[in-house]
Formats: C-alpha cells, sequence, structure tokens
C-alpha cells in the first residue's frame, strides 16, 4: 500500500479491519473513537488490531506508541508520520 | 498504619490533612513537603525497619529514572537504554524475589528433592509487591519517553503518596503527578464531604461487611486445613462468603485510599467497577482490581503477544482473524501469552502452589473465553429475550467461576482446596443444621454443620444471611463510586447512572442532610465494630 491515504481512507482502512476481527459488520470508527467506545474491543483484541494493522501498512509501531494511543485519531496520526505522508 | 485503626483515623489522617492545609495558606512547596514526611511517617509506624529496605530501593530506582532520562532525550543509544531499563527492572524483581520467594523456591526445592531446606522467616516489607509494580511502570514510562521530565520531589509523591502507598491502586505517573502540580492546597467544603462519605462508604464495606462475614467464613477453612470433611452447605456458604468477603475487603480498601486521597485534592484511578456483576470472565477482569489488570495487560501480555504476533505476520503464517482464525493462530497468539500474564498475576498475589494454580486457573477461564468469543454461537443484536438470557447465563457462569477459583485464593494449601472442592460438589454429604432437617423432614441431610462439636441451628442462619445480605448488596446496589460520581471522586470512573437493580432513578449522593445521617450511622456502625487488628487481605501482598 504504497499510494498516499487521505485521513479518511486510513480510518476506513482501520474498521474495516476491525469489522473482521470483531465479527462484527457494524463496527463503524471515527477520529475520535476510543477503545471503550467499541463494544468487545478489548486489550487483547487490541494487540491482534495493532498487528493486523501493521502488516496492512507495512509499519511497525512503538511498544510506546501503542500504549498510549487513546482514540483512532492518534493512530491515524502515527501511521502517517511512520509512512512519511505528512 | 491500618487504615480501620483509631490512630490512622482519629490522629494521623487529621493531623495530615491540617498540616497539608495550613502549610498550603502560605504554599504549595510546603504543603507538598508535608505530605511526603507524613507518607514516610504513615510507612515506618508499623515496623520502622521497614524504611532500611524501602529507602534504599526508592533511591536506587531514583537513580536509575535519572539515567533513562537521559537516554531517552537522546535517541543515538537505544541499545544502552534498553540494557539500562532491563538492568532496573532486574533490580526491582530481585529484590521482590528474595522477599517473596525466596521461601516459596527453597519449599519446592524440598519438594522436589524430597530434601528439607530450611530458610529462617523472611519477613515481608509492607506493600512492597505494590511499590515493585509501581516503580518498573514508572521506568518503563521514563525510557518510553511517556514521563519527559520529573523533579526529586514528583518521584518522592508519586512513589510515597501515603493513601495508595500500601495496596494501590497502582498508578502511573503521568495520571497523578501533574494533579499535585496543580493542586489548590484549599479546603473545599463540597469536595471534603464526598472524600468524608467515600472512606466512610470504604470504612464501612471493611469493618461491617467484610470482617462481618469473615467470622464465618475462617472457621470453614481453617476445619478444611484441619483434615475436617466440609459439607455441601458448609461448602457454599465459606466459598461464596469469602467472595464477597475479599471484595468487600479491597474494594473498601479502594474507597478508602480513593477518599483519603481525595482530602488532598487528588483522584486516584478506579480500581473495581462491580466486578460481581460481570457477564463473562473477560468481563470480570476489566472491574476487578483495574489497575492491576491495565499493568499486566500493558507490560506483560502486550510486549509478549505483540512480539509473537509479528513473527508469525513475519514468517507468513495466519493471523488472528475473526472466525477464520486457525487454531495454531490462537493458541500461540492468544492462549499462550493469556497464561503467562495470569501466572505472573498468581504468583504476584502469594507465593504458594495455590496462587500459581489459581492464576493458571483464571488464563484458562480467559482462553475458553476468547475462544467462545471467537468461534462460539454469534450473539443477535444484543437485544431481546435471547440476549437477555445469554447475558444472565453468562452472569450465572462467571460468578461460579470466580467462587471456584477463590476456594484456590483461600485455601491454607492445596489439601484443604481440595477438601472444600469436593464439599461444593456434595461429596461430603449436605450438612443442613439437624433442627432445619427435621423442619424439612430429610433427616438425612443433616450433621456436620459442626465447628465446635454441636449443630448450630443460630450460626448457619447467621451466616446465611450474611451471604444473601452481601450477595445482595453486591449485585444490586450500585457501587460507592457511582454514587459519589457527580464530584469524581476518582479517575475513569464509566459513566452508568447509580439505580437500584438497574431500574428507577439515580441515587447521587449530595452533601444534603439526609445523605449526612445515613453517613454517619454508617460511620458509627464501622467505629464501634473497629478493632485495629483486622489487616485488609491485600496489604499482604
Amino acid at each position: 500500500m504504497s499510494r498516499r491515504m487521505t485521513d479518511q481512507d486510513i480510518v476506513d482502512a482501520l474498521s474495516r479491519i476491525l469489522r473482521i476481527l470483531l465479527r462484527d459488520e457494524a463496527t463503524v470508527l471515527t477520529p475520535q473513537t476510543t477503545r471503550p467506545d467499541v463494544p468487545g474491543w478489548d486489550s487483547l483484541m487490541y494487540i491482534n488490531f495493532i498487528v493486523a494493522v501493521e502488516s496492512e501498512f507495512g509499519i511497525k509501531f512503538k511498544l510506546a506508541d501503542v500504549e498510549s494511543f487513546e482514540t483512532v485519531g492518534d493512530i491515524v496520526q502515527q501511521i502517517k508520520a511512520l509512512k512519511r505522508w505528512g | 498504619m491500618l487504615f480501620n485503626s483509631y490512630e490512622f483515623i482519629l490522629a494521623f489522617l487529621p493531623a495530615a490533612i491540617a498540616g497539608f492545609l495550613l502549610f498550603g495558606m502560605t504554599s504549595r512547596t510546603l504543603a507538598l513537603a508535608w505530605l511526603i514526611v507524613a507518607s514516610i511517617f504513615f510507612y515506618a509506624w508499623w515496623r520502622p525497619f521497614n524504611l532500611l529496605i524501602i529507602g534504599p530501593s526508592v533511591i536506587v530506582n531514583f537513580i536509575f529514572a535519572r539515567i533513562l532520562l537521559r537516554l531517552a532525550r537522546d535517541e543515538s543509544q537505544p541499545r544502552l537504554r534498553a540494557f539500562v531499563l532491563a538492568l532496573g527492572i532486574l533490580f526491582n524483581v530481585a529484590l521482590l524475589s528474595y522477599f517473596k520467594y525466596a521461601n516459596f523456591a527453597v519449599t519446592i526445592a524440598s519438594d522436589l528433592t524430597g530434601g528439607n531446606f530450611v530458610l529462617e522467616q523472611i519477613i515481608l516489607p509492607l506493600g512492597i509487591s505494590f511499590i515493585t509494580f509501581q516503580k518498573i511502570a514508572f521506568l518503563v514510562d521514563v525510557a518510553g519517553r511517556r514521563v519527559e521530565t520529573f523533579t526529586t520531589r514528583d518521584f518522592l509523591l508519586f512513589v510515597l503518596f501515603f493513601p495508595q502507598l500500601i495496596a494501590g491502586p497502582i498508578v502511573h505517573f503521568r495520571e497523578i503527578v501533574p494533579q499535585f502540580h496543580q493542586a489548590t492546597c484549599r479546603f473545599n467544603a463540597e469536595m471534603f464531604a464526598a472524600a468524608l462519605t467515600l472512606f466512610c462508604f470504604g470504612l464501612f464495606k471493611k469493618v461491617v461487611l467484610a470482617d462481618g462475614v469473615a467470622q464465618y467464613v475462617s472457621p470453614v477453612f481453617a476445619f478444611a486445613a484441619a483434615g475436617e470433611p466440609v459439607t455441601l452447605v458448609q461448602a457454599w456458604l465459606a466459598a461464596v462468603g469469602f467472595t464477597l468477603q475479599i471484595y468487600f475487603d479491597f474494594s473498601g480498601y479502594t474507597d478508602m485510599a480513593c477518599g483519603a486521597a481525595l482530602f488532598f485534592g487528588i483522584r486516584l484511578p478506579l480500581n473495581f467497577d462491580s466486578p460481581l456483576k460481570a457477564s463473562s470472565i473477560i468481563d470480570f477482569w476489566l472491574r476487578w482490581h483495574v489497575t492491576l489488570t491495565r499493568f499486566l495487560t500493558a507490560y506483560i501480555y502486550n510486549p509478549i503477544a505483540l512480539a509473537l504476533s509479528r513473527r508469525r505476520a513475519a514468517r507468513g503464517q495466519s493471523m488472528l482473524s475473526g472466525r477464520g482464525s486457525t487454531v495454531s493462530a490462537f493458541f500461540h497468539v492468544l492462549a499462550g501469552p493469556i497464561l503467562v500474564t495470569m501466572l505472573v498475576s498468581g504468583a504476584w498475589h502469594g507465593a504458594g502452589y495455590t496462587f500459581i494454580l489459581w492464576g493458571l486457573l483464571h488464563g484458562f477461564y480467559l482462553i475458553v473465553n476468547h475462544l467462545w468469543r471467537q468461534y462460539g454461537p454469534r450473539s443477535a443484536d444484543g437485544k431481546g429475550a435471547g440476549a437477555h438470557f445469554a447475558s444472565l447465563t453468562g452472569f450465572a457462569l462467571t460468578f461460579l467461576l470466580v467462587v471456584c477459583g477463590m476456594v484456590l485464593f483461600r485455601a491454607a494449601d492445596l489439601a484443604s482446596a481440595v477438601n472444600v472442592m469436593k464439599g461444593l460438589v456434595g461429596l461430603h454429604g449436605v450438612g443442613l443444621p439437624s433442627r432445619l432437617a427435621e423442619i424439612l423432614r430429610m433427616p438425612s441431610l443433616a450433621p456436620m454443620m459442626q465447628l465446635d462439636g454441636e449443630v448450630h441451628m443460630r450460626t448457619f442462619a447467621i451466616a446465611a444471611a450474611y451471604v444473601v445480605g452481601l450477595l445482595v448488596i453486591a449485585l444490586f446496589l450500585p457501587n460507592s463510586l457511582q454514587v459519589i460520581s457527580k464530584y469524581e471522586p476518582a479517575l475513569r470512573i464509566p459513566k452508568r447512572p447509580p439505580k437500584l437493580a438497574g431500574v428507577g432513578p439515580p441515587i447521587y449522593w449530595r452533601p444534603t442532610l439526609p445523605w449526612m445521617v445515613l453517613i454517619a450511622v454508617l460511620a458509627a456502625l464501622a467505629m464501634m465494630q473497629l478493632t485495629g487488628k483486622s489487616e485488609f487481605l491485600y496489604w499482604q501482598f
């Protein structure tokens, strides 16, 4: 995935990944979404999600990043930083 | 110094608050310095010798943190930073291991070799398990640049602040220290009333509820430890009774800790969110001892799971992806890390086979829960009679599993745990008091409710009343933090309105006369039963 994506594209991709993991078609993320907002998105599912995102985008987060993401928007920003999509 | 003692409630706490407010009138610096001195006094009260252990540990951790802070700013030496961090963690784990596990290691060695090694008894310094975890988290945070800067005073307040010093909640630097920087150090009547209310709720939970039911729980476990077969009735009263005892004990302690911190304008993080109402084991661990779950997830589960998942991804092996997950992916990436995490949790709670098994048992519970989530039937839209039935079943099953686990947690050794477990399934007879059995015209259900040679109808009735009463409180009343939630007495309180049994209008605490009368009655009941001798169960960890 090398083309430059917009924030919305990234949020959509994250929603798609989470829908598959949670087996819940109704899951829709926004930049403001936090984990407690999404039923079933517990800490264990979160790790699966992070690794799925890493392989989807071909990036690797730092452990400290993984701990400190509060919102979906934070994840989007870090993906852009790692992909140098500024 | 115990929270539930006259010297703490009537002397230390008032003096600490008064000093804080008096110094606060002239300067925050003085008020915070007072708080540090008071915290050291608090810790030393029980056994001043403990200071000789905690003191050096605090200093060594401070030095490690300082070095890590410098290394974290300089991106050029990631390996050195990782090495220093590992050394710091090793230091803390080694200290904890010596005090907590040396004796257990000797026991294991004796059991394995058949030899009989004896080590002189090592006394566990108060609160060392909690203090160690908190300091490890701090070093990791500094190395990961989640703490950008800190002063000596910040560090001392973070480590020593007395309300959370002995048994948590396990706080993060970034959620506590900014609060000290912004503390007004002024008297605020409403907040003071909210803090006092929370403290009194906690005191009541500990002294009246937890210690009350303990009188009927402890004899049964002592009975079991003596090798006497425990009957069905005894086993259930003791197992459910202990589950309630430890809940009210630890959540009572936490309420007192949060209340004590709130007197100084500091909010500690949520630790209990009515865990016995949980509808699954996963849900239970998100609501029971929340700050420990948070610590274990962040510093043990996540690093292991992340590393394993990435390795699978790099090798092109299948990943966890909903229903399509392969069994090997599930066990490799999910089950393994869960078992390791819960094993650590068990060992952290206590050095003994029963605690290790308790941890593994909960690990097993969690794995089954995740298997069900992944591969089980999909729940409908979460509404309707079917979903209601599912959540009720989930609640009942979770409660039973937690109660069974608590038998391991409480029993003196494996043999007595097995004894109580056999009682739970009725292998040692029913054991109703003979008078009750007569009334029911089923004398075969009789004997054995004999703790000291006699069948006690009265003992049975009181014990059963305690267990049922506490169950009703734990399952149908809103919890204390919910009731006071308008005043945000703790961090991260979920926004669930405090309703009776989940229905009706919310019951919010306000500084009004009726509430004052209720709290005064609860406090008076607790103060009258205060012995100052009953330790909190979690202070031993």
